[in-house]
């Protein structure tokens, strides 16, 4: 079974097919799906500009420890509320070259989210290195969101 | 007066222009989600300070003087992007229910934001590391709320549930401006 094949069944699927046809359900988990989107971004940013000497002059360790949470849950949310809206419309994100742009930066997001950035901070890592890592997780991010509302526009 | 304004936005090339751009409107769209996570980001991360629930090692006043630049900086960014937003579809925008309800939630937060800093903040210096007042917890609330609101109501405008072609009641025909059709 091909990729496309797999995205034709799961936009049969009931739940696709409840989340599409219902009125209020897409708005719903879209609205759902921005509002975590604000609370990523602040609680990265809050920790970011603090690391990059533009933010809270605060060690960049202990603003994580009430951060952390925030960016955790947001992440979830989004992740949860990502995939009940691509459920109900997969075949139309297959063909969307956005969507895989949106899939490959949310991969990048993710791994330098995780793997670099919050263990560099939690760490009290300074310097250059840890700058880079912030940078470029912001960037992603950036892309995630972007390519995110540009599928609507493709 | 208002509506004829509006009207003759509509028929500048500024607005037609960014109507029928292949790409400013979805740039501009873009961009415009892409300032929320800076500006409701950051204010949501002040609130939570000022709730009192996170971020309590950090001094009340840091966490203003330092974080509130952002928050203006991504203020700034969504009204430009949201005027241009609006430029590009005057009349419907002007219209919609969402956008109304979003504009009065903005006044709400914009009132808060008003009392917070004449009043609330003043005596700050007393609580920047011990348990925050009752009033900061409220404001904070309100703070919340409100720009939660405005996220939902803003992402809603895209909808079309009640523009003007779909009212049937004097009540729906007097909160959105349309003429009521009869019949």
């Amino acid at each position: 079974m091909t990729l496309y094949h797999t995205a034709q069944n799961i936009e049969a699927s009931a739940l696709g097919q409840a989340i599409r046809e219902s009125t209020w359900l897409f708005p719903a988990i879209e609205s759902t799906h921005l509002l975590a989107l604000a609370l990523l971004g602040g609680s990265v940013l809050i920790i970011s500009l603090a690391v990059l000497g533009i933010g809270l002059q605060t060690p960049p360790a202990e603003i994580y420890k009430s951060a952390h949470r925030y960016m955790n849950g947001a992440v979830i949310v989004l992740l949860i509320t990502g995939i009940l809206l691509g459920i109900s419309e997969p075949v139309k994100l297959y063909g969307r070259q956005a969507f895989w742009v949106k899939m490959i930066s949310l991969v990048i997001a993710l791994l330098a989210t995780y793997l670099a950035f919050n263990p560099l901070v939690k760490r009290g890592a300074s310097g250059i290195g840890i700058r880079g890592v912030t940078a470029l997780t912001l960037a992603a991010w950036l892309m995630v969101a972007m390519a995110g509302r540009w599928i609507g526009f493709s | 007066m208002l509506e004829g304004l509006i009207t003759k936005l509509a028929d500048t090339p500024w607005s037609i222009g960014l109507h029928e751009s292949l790409y400013m409107y979805a740039i501009t769209e873009s961009a415009h989600v892409m300032s929320i996570m800076l500006f409701v980001g950051t204010i949501a991360m002040v609130d939570l300070r000022l709730l009192g629930i996170s971020y309590t090692k950090i001094p009340v006043s840091q966490m203003l003087s330092k974080m509130l630049p952002w928050t203006v900086a991504g203020f700034v960014l969504l009204v430009i992007t949201g005027a241009m937003l609006f430029l590009a579809i005057p009349i419907r925008t002007y219209h919609s229910l969402w956008f109304r309800l979003k504009c009065l939630m903005i006044l709400i937060a914009a009132v808060n934001i008003a009392i917070f800093t004449f009043k609330v903040e003043r005596d700050k210096a007393a609580w920047d590391l011990g348990p925050v007042p009752r009033k900061s917890k409220i404001c904070a609330v309100i703070s919340l709320g409100a720009w939660g609101c405005v996220i939902v109501f803003g992402r809603l405008i895209a909808y079309n549930w009640f523009d003007c072609d779909s009212i049937t009641s004097a009540t729906m025909a007097g909160l959105t401006g349309c003429p009521l059709d009869p019949g």
